[in-house]
């Protein structure tokens, strides 16, 4: 793979002015989810995934546009094709589908995927390829889903140490905070008893994701980074009480956004 | 084909799958909690490399079925078929039937063959699979399909919910029966009436024909494991001319076997009478025996003598169904 030579900190940038722009041409869209997670999927195609070797898995299928944009900008993705997402007959759909590029499993209905990374970590033992990693995001409020704990005792069961999860930590979902509608707290807690090895950091800041995922390829079991994110963060043009979730992105406010980005990227 | 009572085997599919991977490291074996009842204790203790015990995580044991499968392996996925269907149907949808993966789901004691309640007894199993674009669906009679069904659904490309009874299960078929994924199972002609079934019914199907071909009906009997993709042109064809069409399943009669023949033979403009032989839209009870649920719940020979009778409207007695009750080690119809 052919990385960009940019720092993951820039390359997290990158994304995000991609994912304006992707959400730009509908004037709303899962912006937020890529600006929360664009420094985990900067460090994660940096470094820990190896494509051709690893799997990744997305699991909330909403942050499918920031792993379209880190695919492009790594050489993984045609650049052009970004410009089609979310429109009719693309296979760039919002929400990830089959159809999607780049990545090996994405899941619209929440809670799924890291069941599919158990059964891709499973598959690597199964087949004796000991180097290969399965990598999966997964979100926070995914956390309310009683799959994802089958999964987590799964793992830590059978010792699936070549599976290493990160939680996108934005405390954001459709009816408001995380916080708000069930506590999950505290989450590394939650794995950790679980039978996991848990690193809990500040997800935009990529030196302490770097280092928490390494600790997780180390751990000698399957490994979790919890990435205390926001889904404002990087665009300090977007206004107070902005929804997250899905944010509204009106052409001004499009435009001074990549202003902004395109600023700091220069 | 035999008559009743039927001699009883026991793990014809745990034996033709433990024979089929010794073959084929593709497959993989997954339980979720129920290895013994699901046959899958002679995979588990033959090839342990191979078998994965899940536990009751049926969302997870899907879940990972689907990335297996799309790895390259073909999973093999068991439990009892009210967890295998109801539970992690979303599962089935995403991970499995969208993705249009070679999982094989396989859902032990149908419908009222459990004494155990509404939650042990899938009654709408068929119909929620049958409901999922790519899946296939087969209702299995007796020992002699289900050894030919397991090799058969291997390299389908996609999905199969494999319905199997538990325990004992019939022969009932000689050894020269071939089970084919897409052709019904035309066991035998009738101009008067035919009766189409399949799975734990087929016993019950056989004796109605009989009992009313003694009563003067020329009775035909279509048997058709696999629900879809539903062969509507034999079933069309054997309905051609019959005055009545009477469907047989131990399942309700929403969405199942007698929905999809009711879709074939209406498409196809046939004016056969049709009646469903199958739980009317209602959950089931606990109770001691499977045997007291069939006669409750009217999934007797009785009931299909009965469905027949009624729509033929002959006049007269109706035929009454030998009583037959099976000695240890057979398998008669109820």
């Amino acid at each position: 793979m052919d990385l960009k030579p940019e720092s993951p900190a820039v390359l997290a940038d990158r994304i995000r002015l991609r994912a304006v722009r992707m959400v730009a041409a509908h004037g709303l869209g899962y912006l937020g989810q890529a600006l929360s997670s664009a420094e985990i999927l900067a460090t994660v195609y940096s470094g820990v995934y190896r494509p051709g070797l690893d799997r990744i898995v997305i699991s909330p299928g909403h942050y499918v546009i920031g792993a379209f944009a880190a695919a492009a900008e790594c050489g993984l993705l045609d650049p052009a094709t970004l410009a089609t997402y979310g429109h009719d007959g693309s296979h760039l759909e919002a929400i990830g589908t089959e159809r999607s590029p780049s990545i090996d499993l994405t899941c619209g209905s929440l809670g799924q995927g890291l069941s599919g990374a158990v059964g891709f970590a499973l598959s690597d033992r199964l087949r004796g390829r000991a180097e290969a990693r399965t990598v999966v995001l997964v979100s926070d409020g995914e956390l309310e889903e009683g799959q994802v704990w089958e999964a987590a005792m799964f793992a830590a069961h059978h010792g699936l140490d070549n599976l290493i999860a990160i939680v996108d930590a934005n405390d954001s979902q459709v009816d408001g905070p995380v916080t708000e509608i069930t506590t999950i707290e505290p989450i590394a807690g939650k794995w950790r008893a679980f039978g996991w090895h848990a690193e809990d950091v500040d997800g935009h800041d990529t030196e302490a994701l770097a280092t928490a995922l390494d600790a997780a390829v180390a751990a000698g079991r399957p490994a979790v980074v919890i990435a205390r994110t926001s889904t404002t963060t990087g665009l300090s043009c977007l206004p107070d009480g902005t929804d997250g979730h899905f944010v509204k992105l009106p052409q001004e406010l499009a435009e001074r956004a990549a202003t902004e980005l395109e600023a700091r990227l220069a | 084909m035999r008559r009743p009572p039927y001699p009883t085997v026991l793990k014809p599919y745990g034996t033709a799958l433990l024979e089929l991977a010794r073959a084929d490291e593709r497959i993989v074996c997954l339980s979720g909690d129920l290895t013994r009842q699901c046959e899958v204790d002679l995979f588990r203790d033959e090839l342990p490399d191979r078998f994965v015990n899940v536990g009751m995580a049926e969302a997870n044991m899907i879940g990972i079925a689907g990335a297996l499968a799309r790895a390259g392996h073909v999973p093999f996925v068991h439990t009892f078929g009210v967890f295998a269907t109801r539970r992690p149907f979303d599962q089935i949808v995403n991970a499995v039937a969208y993705p249009n993966l070679p999982v094989r789901i396989v859902g032990f004691m149908p419908g009222v063959s459990s004494p155990g309640g509404p939650s042990h007894q899938a009654v709408e199993d068929v119909a929620l699979m049958r409901a999922l674009p790519n899946m296939t669906v087969v209702d299995a009679a007796d020992a002699t399909e289900i050894r030919q069904v397991v090799p058969a659904i291997l390299d389908h490309p996609g999905p199969v919910y494999l319905r199997l009874k538990r325990g004992e299960i019939p022969v009932i078929f000689d050894d020269g029966y071939e089970f084919s994924l897409s052709r019904a199972q035309r066991l035998h002609g009738g101009r008067d009436a035919v009766i189409i079934a399949n799975g734990m019914m087929l016993p019950a199907a056989v004796v109605a024909a009989d009992v009313l071909a003694d009563a003067g009906i020329d009775c035909g009997l279509l048997h058709v494991p696999v629900v879809k993709p539903l062969d509507a042109a034999t079933v069309v064809d054997a309905a051609a001319g019959a005055r009545a069409v009477v469907t047989a399943e131990n399942h309700t009669v929403v969405g199942g076997l007698g929905s999809a023949v009711a879709e074939a033979l209406a498409e196809a403009g046939s004016g056969a009478r049709l009646r469903r032989v199958g739980l009317r839209d209602t959950f089931a009870e606990g109770a001691l025996t499977a045997h007291h649920l069939f006669q409750t719940y009217d999934l007797t020979t009785q009931s299909i003598i009965d469905a027949v009778w009624t729509a033929l409207g002959p006049g007269g007695p109706t035929p009454v169904a030998p009583t037959s009750p099976a000695a240890v080690g057979e398998y008669s119809p109820v």
